[in-house]
């Protein structure tokens, strides 16, 4: 029994953390929150020599982990970037990773794959039209044309669309669902940065018109992507519930320390039961969320029976804890709470614009509740 | 990370089958009905029969292993639990903690006498700790001993014991210094036959009668029955204690969440069965993931006692996690039977006679003992996450 990260994913955490202090803390974000990019490719590039990009990867594509569950070693790092409120596409960057490993032939992981695990080329993921992880909701069309297809339509919260060298694409074919490459700039392409509630990070609106896409650039046989749309869509869970977890933790410490500090009526508002009751939950919140996230990487990462009912777990949970916990935590911070000079907003923003991408918390407990039905037989 | 468990090897195949065969040849036919938590029989018959029971599972090398004595290896001790849960009938009688305390502070001669009794089930034990003025604040209980020669004379009042009808010893609090609080507390081993020991058993909620009123009146108790030293009795509570509390809720509720999605299809809502609502849906999935962290929970417990880096908030994170979650559930159960929600044990039309009415009233029990769950609170910020201590009385 061990329900740990191990001795080389503590290492991993450890040396994330002091790159991360150095190199991109959370004031780091102060001077961008209001400009169109918050990207820095010198921080993404240097982050991705210590493993953020490779995980996923294999050795002969440039990519690497460092242990035998990559998927945990994932969200060890993904805890570390959400500490900060890292912006950049860390998620989209392994779902897609993932996905060119597991789907990609000879040529198109050379190509495609091992530049991205190196950190030189940057993905981003056209997920879905409207933000979920849903196939349902793809509102990319693909015709064949010359050979290839074309595509129209839109995808919509494409994390740093604005800045990727090239799309992975989810969409529909006649055949069914299909994913497709799409190297950046591309003619028919357009990108709209997206005014969101989060200022820490900058999602898009990426438009297709007649957007010519050869044979050689689709993953496997056009409508063959079913079983990988539902792959993404659990790694994005994963990376996402382990980001939280990550933001979670440190606005937490925050919090209590603020508690701590705070004197009125003569006593650290931390003394009072109101305070001190509220800590409590909130911690209890914490390590539920924890633990819903490390199961379900774990459940991922070895193909534990019941991984679904594991990752729609963590989607029900994780994310509507952290929204509750930053919302809890800006009252615990009283006035001071309130100001944009305190970073209490960034966490607050950043946890309610997560609640509800890639698949919201009442999408998973609707598929938990789907396999629960599955596994209870009649009276 | 691996939270696997390896498969009991078929070697042990034989040792199941064996334990099986007794299991089915001396499992008790008891009055008592199964319900939930830990529930006493009100019949003595079936109390004779438990103790036959338990005394038969310990001759036979067959006792629950979390207490006794017998060196099983891991498989063995897995394959026995599984198949003791299995019986669906008690194999621990009494409350087992004194044998914690015992463990960590007696005397030889205290463990040579009573740790083997505990195990055969021929001693039944209660706790006599709560007192009607000393619930949360257990500290200021007001009990006393005073030495008189070879004993101590105690007098006072209990509540709150578990088993106290059925017990031939207590495991006692009682203060015995003229000190505040936690300093001058004693912990005994009392004989519940001594002269001035009354036990009137109290009737909760459930309609069941679990706990017991315990009046100590002039009732005398050896030197020799103290545990660990006079005025150390807080120390040796507070490490019984801790395991109760760590000891539930490892596990996770999937029988109440299977027994929700059961009536969800048995009842009609609007003509439709409710388990086609979007909102029982959702609460339902809620309820399912909140029990599935509780596993989680429990392999971060497992892992972290093995690493010897458990805390002073792990037991109460646990314990609010599991009686709170079970407390909602046995709710939700009631209100998503409809108006035979509010019907009860003993009517025809009561979804499996009543079982879920009888765990939501139960499921206070699990919120209010072993330290109510505010207690738990503060033991989470001011132990765990270093608030300071608000001012005491």
């Amino acid at each position: 029994m061990n329900f740990a990260y191990d001795e080389d994913q503590r290492l991993l955490r450890e040396t994330t953390r002091r790159f991360l202090e150095e190199r991109h803390p959370l004031a780091a974000l102060r001077p961008n929150l209001e400009t169109d990019t918050t990207l820095d490719r010198a921080v993404w590039r240097d982050g991705a020599q210590l493993g953020w990009t490779a995980m996923l990867a294999p050795a002969e594509n440039d990519g690497g982990s460092v242990s035998e569950q990559p998927i945990v070693d994932l969200i060890a790092l993904a805890e570390e970037l959400g500490r900060v409120l890292y912006p950049g596409p860390f998620l989209a960057a392994n779902v897609v990773a993932d996905t060119l490993a597991r789907c990609g032939d000879e040529a198109q992981r050379k190509d495609w794959l091992a530049p991205l695990a190196r950190g030189e080329r940057i993905a981003a993921w056209c997920a879905s039209g409207d933000g979920s992880a849903d196939a349902s909701a793809i509102a990319v069309t693909a015709t064949p044309a010359g050979g290839g297809l074309r595509l129209d339509g839109h995808a919509r919260w494409v994390h740093d669309a604005h800045a990727a060298d090239f799309l992975l694409v989810a969409c529909r074919a006649p055949q069914g669902e299909t994913l497709a490459l799409v190297p950046m700039p591309a003619s028919g392409v357009g990108v709209r940065v997206l005014k969101g509630l989060d200022l820490t990070r900058r999602f898009c609106e990426v438009t297709f018109s007649g957007v010519q896409v050869p044979s050689d650039a689709l993953l496997g046989a056009p409508g063959s992507a079913a079983p990988a749309l539902a792959r993404m869509a659990n790694v994005a869970s994963v990376i996402q519930a382990g980001e939280a977890v990550g933001a979670m933790e440190r606005l937490f410490e925050l919090t209590v320390q603020h508690a701590k500090d705070r004197v009125q009526f003569g006593r650290a508002i931390g003394s009072f039961q109101a305070i001190k009751h509220r800590l409590a939950d909130l911690w209890i919140e914490l390590e539920g969320a924890r633990a819903a996230a490390h199961y379900a990487a774990l459940a991922l990462a070895d193909e534990l029976r019941d991984r679904e009912q594991a990752v729609a777990t963590a989607g029900c949970y994780v994310r509507e804890a952290a929204s509750q916990l930053a919302g809890e935590s800006l009252q615990i911070h009283g006035g001071v709470g309130f100001t944009w000079e305190y970073d209490v907003h960034l966490f607050l923003r950043r946890a309610k614009a997560d609640q509800v991408l890639y698949g919201d918390p009442s999408w998973h407990a609707e598929r938990l509740c789907r396999l629960l039905e599955a596994e209870v037989k009649e009276v | 990370m691996d939270v696997r468990v390896p498969e009991v090897p078929a070697s042990y195949d034989d040792y199941r089958r064996r334990v099986r065969e007794f299991v089915e040849a001396h499992k008790p036919e008891l009055r008592m009905k199964e319900k939930a938590g830990l529930r006493v029989p009100d019949d003595p018959e079936d109390v004779a029969k438990l103790r036959a029971w338990v005394r038969a599972l310990n001759d036979a090398g067959f006792a629950s292993p979390a207490h006794s004595e017998t060196k099983l290896d891991p498989y063995q001790a897995r394959v026995l639990n599984e198949e003791l849960g299995r019986a669906g009938v008690s194999v621990v009688l009494g409350n087992p903690l004194v044998g914690g305390a015992i463990k960590l502070f007696g005397t030889d001669q205290q463990k040579a006498f009573y740790l083997p009794r505990i195990a055969s089930g021929e001693h039944i034990w209660t706790q006599l700790f709560s007192e009607p003025a000393a619930g949360s604040d257990l500290a200021s209980l007001q009990t006393r001993g005073r030495l008189d020669g070879d004993g101590y004379v105690v007098d006072g009042q209990k509540v709150w014991s578990t088993w106290a009808q059925f017990s031939d010893y207590g495991y006692l609090l009682a203060r015995t210094e003229n000190k505040p609080g936690p300093a001058g507390i004693t912990a005994f081993i009392l004989d519940m036959k001594s002269p001035g020991v009354t036990t009137r058993p109290l009737r909760e909620i459930t309609g069941t009668t679990d706990f017991n009123e315990v009046f100590l009146d002039k009732v005398r108790i050896p030197v020799e029955n103290v545990i660990g030293q006079p005025g150390q009795g807080w120390a040796v509570t507070t490490a019984s204690l801790a395991q109760e509390r760590g000891g539930v809720g490892s596990r996770g509720a999937e029988d109440s969440i299977a027994g929700l999605i059961r009536i969800a299809r048995a009842t009609k809502r609007a003509g439709r069965p409710a388990i086609e609502d979007g909102a029982v849906r959702q609460a339902i999935a809620r309820f399912a993931a909140r029990s599935r962290i509780q596993r989680a929970l429990g392999y971060r417990v497992a892992t972290k006692a093995a690493a010897k880096e458990l805390g002073p908030a792990d037991a109460p994170l646990t314990k609010i996690w599991f009686s709170e979650l079970n407390l909602e559930i046995n709710e939700y159960a009631l209100s998503l039977q409809g108006p035979n929600g509010a019907l009860a044990e003993g009517d025809p039309l009561a979804w499996q006679d009543g079982r879920f009415q009888d765990a939501f009233l139960y499921a206070r029990a699990w919120t209010i003992a072993g330290g109510s769950n505010e207690i738990m609170r503060n033991l989470i910020a001011e132990r765990g996450l270093g608030l300071p201590r608000e001012a005491r009385g």
